[in-house]
């Protein structure tokens, strides 16, 4: 063994920037869990075989992209005095991004309706933690109306 | 225990600089202002960042990169508690040449 080996560290610091954008929203894992509800009702109204396929491999994706979107509202937007405020939003998000588990493996429209509520849930502790102002950029006047 | 950790980034330029080793000491006393730190991104708990203490405050640090536009700090992960804070970054082995104090 060589001694840069023996003296080599164990261990890796991070002294730099993961460059986060400070844009977050639940809004953006609601639409896609929107989908995953809107498709399991097209499945259901189709005789399409080839439609149906589609839909579920269409929904398996939008399952996982809301997730996606949970875990980076919950690893990188709230933060710790947010979790002292609203202790809830740890079991909130846990169990949010679980559902999104069980819509991409499911065909029950009760499964993607359980998801909605949960991420609007998520959505009241990121408005009352001053999310809307903090991390979306306002829109011009004329597009708001 | 005394521990060799390898820096990854440039948010602590000139001090440290990407790619060098250093000892980080556990804390035989509070971190002061200045001193550079081993603590736990508090988002991340497993994720080790190597920051220098800019603000003590109610038993809380502020950690903040020397180079901020290239920096995650406590700008965003917010003050760090001190059962956060691993060690203290004292001294540079690798490159050698470069080997000294911190």
């Amino acid at each position: 063994m060589f001694l840069t080996d023996l003296l080599k560290p164990k261990t890796v610091a991070y002294a730099h920037c993961d460059l986060p954008c400070g844009v977050y929203d639940p809004e953006q894992a609601r639409i896609e869990a929107e989908s995953c509800y809107k498709i399991i009702e097209k499945y259901h109204a189709s005789n399409d075989e080839h439609f149906k396929a589609r839909a579920i491999v269409i929904k398996e994706e939008r399952a996982e992209l809301a997730k996606h979107h949970i875990d980076v509202l919950w690893s990188d937007y709230f933060k710790p005095e947010h979790v002292q405020k609203y202790p809830e939003i740890t079991e909130l998000c846990w169990k949010a991004a679980k559902q999104c588990s069980k819509v991409k493996g499911s065909l029950e429209i009760g499964e993607a309706k359980t998801l909605l509520d949960m991420i609007d849930k998520i959505a009241d502790v990121w408005t009352k933690a001053g999310g809307p102002t903090a991390t979306r950029l306002p829109k011009a006047a004329a597009a708001r109306a | 225990m005394f521990r060799g950790v390898a820096v990854a980034g440039h948010s602590m330029e000139p001090a440290l600089r990407d790619g060098d080793w250093v000892i980080v000491a556990p804390l035989w006393r509070p971190p002061r202002r200045g001193e550079i730190v081993l603590a736990r991104d508090p988002r991340v708990p497993e994720r080790l960042v190597l920051k220098r203490v800019a603000r003590v405050e109610d038993g809380r640090y502020t950690l903040l990169g020397d180079r901020p536009d290239e920096s995650t700090d406590s700008r965003t992960f917010g003050p760090v508690a001190l059962s956060h804070v691993v060690g203290r970054a004292v001294f540079r082995y690798a490159p050698l040449a470069r080997a000294r104090l911190l």
